[in-house]
C-alpha cells in the first residue's frame, strides 16, 4: 500500500515551546491510523498543520503524493476533518449547515446532503436547530460535513470527545463502516488507546511533542500478548509436555529455562500440577498482565493522564 | 466568490443581529423628525423646519454618532462569528481561501451598511411625510439619498481599521470601546476648525457637503484614503498569516 500522508521533521514552536518536534508521519492508504497522546501532546497541533491552519516552524508535508504547501487548495479539497468539537452555525439547523460546505465546495449531487445526514442518523432532525442539538448530535453532523463531498482521506481529532458510551460505540461503528464500505483512509486522534484500539490498523504515540513509536496494530498485539511464563528445571521436557498433554504449541523457549505459553490462559495451575507430576521443577510462575493500554503508559512515562 | 457571498447571506437567517442593526438605524432619524416635531409644536413663533434640514440632520447624527458604533457592531459580528462559533476552521479546510472570506465579508459589511443607511432615509422620509414637514421636493429626494448613500459608503471605505482590530482582538469589547472612543473624538472635533484631518469627522461634513475651508477637501480624502488603505492591508496581511488554533 502506498503512503497516503507523510510528514517529515515536521516542527511546531510557539515562543520557547516546542509543540511538536520533528514528527515523521507515514499514513498508509486504506489504513485507519490511530494518533495517539495525552492531552496536550501536541496531537491537535499536528492535525492543524495538516489541515493547513497552522504554519509549520519548520517541516515538509507530503499527502497524495503531493507537496501540501503548493498544492493545499488541490490537496484539502479530497480531505474530510473534524478538528476538536466542530462548530456550526447555531442559528441554522444541521442540513443548513450542511448546505454552507455543500455550496461552497460545489457539491452537484442533489441526495448528497440527505444522504450524509442518513449515513449519521440525523435525517428525522430537519427542522431543529444546530443551538438546540446535543454534543453527539454536534459531532455526528461533524462527520456527516465531513463526508459531504466523498473524502480519501478523513482526518478526526478526537471525534469521541463529549460522547457517552452508546455514542463512542456508535462513533467507532461508523468510522469502521467508512473504512470498509467506502475504502476511505481514516487518521484519527485520541488520548484514549481503548478508544481506537478496535479500529485501527496502524498506531503512532505522540509525547510532549515528539513522535515515539509508529507500529502497526497487528506487531503491538505481538509484543503484548498475554502470556504464562514458567522457569523450569527441564525445558525440553516441559515443552513436550505441554504439546503432549494440553495440545499446546503456541509457546516460546526462551533463555534462563524460560517457556512462556501464549495459550491457555488460566490453566497455569494445572500446566504447572503437570510439571511437578513429571519431574519437572518450577522455579518461578508468572502470568503477564500486560495490555495495550499499559504499553501506551509505559511509552509515555506513565504518570497522570493529562 | 458567488456561492461564498451566498453562504455568508444564508448564515443570517433567523440571525438576530440583523433586526437589532435595523432598530439600531431607525434612532437617529425617529428622535430628529420627534424632536423636530415637538419643538414646532411646542415652541411659540417657531421657525418651520424644512424637510432639507430633516435629511441633513439625519444623515450628519448617522454618520458621526450613531453609524460608527452601531456598523462596528456589525463589522465585527460578521468577521468575528467565525471565531465565536469555531466555524473558521471548517471553512478555511473546505477550503475558502482566507483573502476571499475577507472579500466576501467585506462585501456584505458593504451590502449591511448600505441597507441600514437606506433604512435610515426612509424612514427619515416616512416620518417627515407622516408628520407633514415641509419642503419635499424630488431634487431633494434625489439628493438627499445620494448624500445619504455617501455618508455610508465613507463609514464602509473607515471600516477596514475596524476589521483589523476585531480580527486582531477577536472580541466584541475592543471593537465596541474603539467605536466610543471615535464617536467621542467625533463629537469634540464637532467644533474644532481642523475637525476635517480626523477621517470619521471629516465623513461626516463630506456626506453633509458642510465641509470647512481651513484645509483643502483634498487632505480629508487623501487622510481617509490611507486610513482606509492601511486598515485594508494590515487586515489582509494578518488574516492571511495568523494560525488558527
Amino acid at each position: 500500500m502506498s503512503v497516503i500522508l507523510k510528514t517529515t521533521n515536521l516542527t511546531k514552536v510557539y515562543g520557547n515551546q516546542t509543540s511538536v518536534d520533528q514528527v515523521n508521519l507515514n499514513v498508509k492508504q486504506g489504513d485507519i491510523y490511530g494518533f495517539l497522546g495525552r492531552n496536550g501532546a501536541g496531537k491537535t497541533t499536528t492535525i492543524r498543520m495538516l489541515l493547513g491552519l497552522v504554519k509549520p516552524t519548520f517541516g515538509e508535508i507530503e499527502i497524495f503524493g503531493e507537496n501540501f504547501f503548493t498544492n493545499q487548495k488541490e490537496i484539502l479539497r479530497r480531505i474530510g476533518s473534524i478538528v476538536e468539537i466542530p462548530g456550526f452555525y447555531e442559528n441554522l439547523t444541521g442540513k443548513e449547515n450542511l448546505m454552507i460546505n455543500a455550496k461552497i465546495m460545489g457539491v452537484k449531487k442533489k441526495q448528497a446532503l440527505d444522504e450524509a445526514l442518513e449515513l449519521v442518523g440525523l435525517e428525522h432532525e430537519t427542522k431543529k436547530l444546530v443551538g438546540n442539538y446535543s454534543l453527539g448530535m454536534k459531532q455526528r453532523l461533524g462527520i456527516a460535513r465531513a463526508l459531504l463531498h466523498y473524502p480519501e482521506l478523513l482526518i478526526l481529532d478526537e471525534p469521541t470527545n463529549g460522547l457517552d458510551p452508546i455514542g463512542i460505540k456508535e462513533m467507532r461503528k461508523l468510522i469502521k463502516n467508512l473504512a470498509t464500505e467506502r475504502n476511505i483512509t481514516i487518521f484519527i486522534s485520541s488520548h484514549i488507546l481503548s478508544e481506537v484500539e478496535q479500529l485501527v490498523d496502524h498506531l503512532g504515540f505522540i509525547h510532549e511533542g515528539r513522535l515515539l513509536e509508529e507500529v502497526s496494530y497487528h506487531t503491538l498485539k505481538l509484543k503484548n500478548k498475554r502470556y504464562v511464563e514458567f522457569q523450569v528445571s527441564n525445558e525440553n521436557k516441559a515443552a513436550m509436555l505441554l504439546e503432549k498433554h494440553f495440545d499446546i504449541f503456541n509457546y516460546e523457549v526462551r533463555e534462563d529455562k524460560i517457556i512462556r505459553v501464549y495459550s491457555h490462559i488460566g490453566e497455569q495451575a494445572k500446566i504447572n500440577r503437570l510439571f511437578v507430576q513429571h519431574d519437572v521443577d518450577v522455579s518461578k510462575m508468572y502470568l503477564s498482565e500486560d495490555r495495550l493500554e499499559d504499553y501506551f503508559t509505559s511509552l509515555v512515562g506513565g504518570g497522570t493522564i493529562g | 466568490m458567488v456561492n461564498l457571498l451566498y453562504t455568508e447571506l444564508l448564515k443570517l437567517k433567523r440571525s438576530k443581529m440583523f433586526f437589532i442593526s435595523i432598530l439600531g438605524a431607525s434612532v437617529a432619524p425617529i428622535l430628529i423628525v420627534v424632536a423636530s416635531f415637538l419643538h414646532l409644536k411646542t415652541k411659540t413663533n417657531a421657525e418651520p423646519i424644512l424637510f432639507e434640514e430633516l435629511f441633513f440632520q439625519g444623515n450628519l447624527y448617522t454618520v458621526i454618532i450613531i453609524g460608527v458604533p452601531l456598523y462596528g457592531v456589525v463589522t465585527a459580528y460578521l468577521f468575528i462569528r467565525e471565531y465565536l462559533e469555531d466555524t473558521l476552521k471548517n471553512l478555511l479546510t473546505i477550503p475558502v481561501p482566507r483573502f476571499s472570506l475577507i472579500i466576501c465579508k467585506s462585501i456584505l459589511l458593504f451590502l449591511w451598511i448600505m441597507l441600514l443607511t437606506m433604512f435610515t432615509w426612509s424612514i427619515t422620509l416616512g416620518l417627515g411625510v407622516l408628520f407633514q414637514f415641509e419642503g419635499l421636493s424630488a431634487s431633494l429626494v434625489i439628493h438627499s439619498f445620494r448624500q445619504f448613500l455617501l455618508g455610508g459608503a465613507l463609514l464602509f471605505v473607515l471600516s477596514s481599521p475596524i476589521i483589523f482590530i476585531t480580527l486582531w482582538l477577536k472580541n466584541y469589547v475592543p471593537t465596541i470601546i474603539c467605536t466610543i472612543v471615535i464617536t467621542l473624538m467625533n463629537v469634540m472635533a464637532s467644533n474644532s476648525e481642523h475637525r476635517d484631518l480626523f477621517p470619521w469627522a471629516a465623513a461626516g461634513d463630506i456626506a453633509t457637503n458642510s465641509m470647512l475651508s481651513t484645509y483643502p477637501a483634498m487632505y480629508s480624502y487623501m487622510i481617509i484614503g490611507v486610513i482606509s488603505v492601511v486598515g485594508w492591508v494590515c487586515t489582509i496581511f494578518y488574516f492571511n498569516r495568523v494560525d488558527v488554533n
